[in-house]
């Protein structure tokens, strides 16, 4: 199957300039853990994902120790946040990671697997975003 | 590709009752209706025109703002149906309108509306933006529906200002002021929606001398084409090349469901424009496709054959030329 017959055809997504806290307040309206990056002709230029918000906001031996259950409470991750919620999206987003409209089923699958996403955005011949795909738009296919 | 604007989508709820005891008069403690059959389905004009166009196969971009668990049932059923969902999202919660069908009386339903979220200017600008983005890949753009709060009541009239400076054709399905100022822009097509007040701009629209009236005035503005309804089966075009009347002999009884039934009709007269025939072919199938809907309990019929079936009970007559 091909990824034009997998995707769900919503273009919800944000530009470069838009804020991070713009950002987080449309993941939350929106229900969705990763937003597509476009630029004013609509063309992909990266990804956010609530997984890079987080990492940004923690302490940076966060690396090291892989925990942050030696935090007395969520006070620095807060006040990290709070810088950060009127910095460009851009300053935090992923480069360009996509599928296009007639790209198989498998390699989708392998793609969302290696680079750990839950949803890549596909992409017609000019870049334009013209859908998503989510994991679970792979698994309840498969199922069926 | 053809765009569509829903400013202020709805959950559109159907009941269908046998009986719908509305009188009063008896001293009650409650009036208990039970619904035979119940059905929800994403609405708006604009959306019901996308409904229309995915299920024919034509690509289709639905915009407007989207609030709440409403706003999420409307998207998912708007993406299961095959359309591309632009949407912004904002606070609150996205209205439901919910019309109550009483069994032998479809053709005079019971219709509560609610007014829908106010719209806050941020998610207005947003909006501007991604419509200026989507306009670069627009054919048609279908302006629709009513206004919500805190949305200027010529919106309308600046999108389609937009539109047809990007070179898109402009499609007007709305009513009242907000349809009268785009029609000073001169759209493609217009299609005034009567169903509350019958009046286009400030002009009644009660005969057919008036309805002629009125069209000969958005044509005047620059409209190619306007079309009025004139009763349930019957519509007026008027065009600068002349006018005509679209009439089918259909008995009331025969309706289930007149909700979506004009959308049906500008989805239709689209879906034949993108395939190539004239005008007037167009309109008689969308038509066909109004009458089609109107005749099943679902909003929209999305039955290719039975429109073209349907096709045979409409009579075009030339009215006059110009």
């Amino acid at each position: 199957m091909k990824a034009r017959e997998l995707m769900r055809r919503d273009l919800t997504s944000v530009e470069p300039d838009t804020l991070i806290h713009e950002a987080i307040y449309l993941m939350e309206q929106a229900g969705l853990s990763t937003l597509p990056v476009v630029d004013e002709e609509g063309k992909l230029v990266g990804i956010i994902t609530e997984h890079d918000l987080i990492h940004a906001a923690l302490p940076e031996y966060f690396e090291m120790l892989h925990s942050i259950s030696f935090l007395p409470n969520l006070n620095q991750i807060q006040k990290r946040l709070k810088e950060m919620a009127f910095k460009p999206v851009s300053d935090y987003m992923k480069e360009v990671l996509s599928v296009h409209l007639d790209d198989e089923d498998l390699h989708i699958a392998d793609f969302l697997i290696r680079k750990r996403l839950k949803q890549i955005p596909v992409v017609d011949d000019e870049g334009h975003l013209v859908g998503v795909i989510r994991r679970i738009d792979i698994l309840s296919r498969l199922v069926r | 590709m053809i765009l569509t604007v829903t400013l202020n989508p709805t959950l559109d709820k159907f009941y269908w009752v046998d009986h719908l005891p509305l009188s009063l008069e008896r001293v009650e403690e409650e009036i208990l209706i039970r619904a035979r059959k119940s059905v929800s389905s994403a609405g708006g004009k604009g959306i019901n025109v996308s409904v229309f166009l995915a299920c024919m196969g034509v690509e289709t971009v639905a915009m407007g703002f989207l609030a709440g668990h409403t706003g999420q049932i409307i998207l998912r059923d708007l993406l299961e149906r095959g359309v591309t969902a632009n949407f912004v999202w904002i606070e609150g919660e996205n209205r439901t309108n919910i019309t109550i069908l009483e069994k032998g009386k479809e053709y005079h339903p019971v219709k509560i509306h609610e007014e829908g979220p106010r719209i806050p200017t941020h998610a207005q600008e947003l909006f501007l933006k991604k419509y200026r983005r989507m306009l670069k890949r627009a054919e048609y753009v279908v302006l629709a529906g009513a206004i919500p709060p805190g949305i200027p009541e010529t919106i309308y009239k600046d999108l389609a200002r937009e539109a047809k400076a990007a070179g898109v054709k402009v499609v007007v399905h709305a009513g009242r002021r907000p349809l009268w100022e785009a029609v000073k822009t001169g759209p493609f097509f217009v299609k005034p929606d009567v169903r509350e007040e019958l009046v286009v701009g400030d002009m009644p629209v009660r005969t057919e001398e008036e309805i002629v009236a009125a069209g000969k005035k958005a044509v005047e503005y620059g409209c190619q084409a306007c079309l009025i309804s004139h009763h349930i089966t019957g519509d007026i075009l008027i065009t600068p090349e002349g006018i005509w009347e679209y009439e089918a002999e259909i008995p009331l009884t025969k309706f289930k469901n007149l909700v979506g039934a004009d959308d049906a009709l500008v989805g239709g007269v689209l879906y034949r424009l993108t395939k190539g025939d004239d005008l007037l072919e167009a309109v008689k199938f969308g038509m066909a496709a109004a009458l089609a809907s109107a005749e099943v309990e679902p909003k929209l019929c999305l039955a290719p054959a039975v429109i073209e079936h349907e096709m045979r009970t409409v009579e075009v007559r030339r009215k006059e030329d110009r």
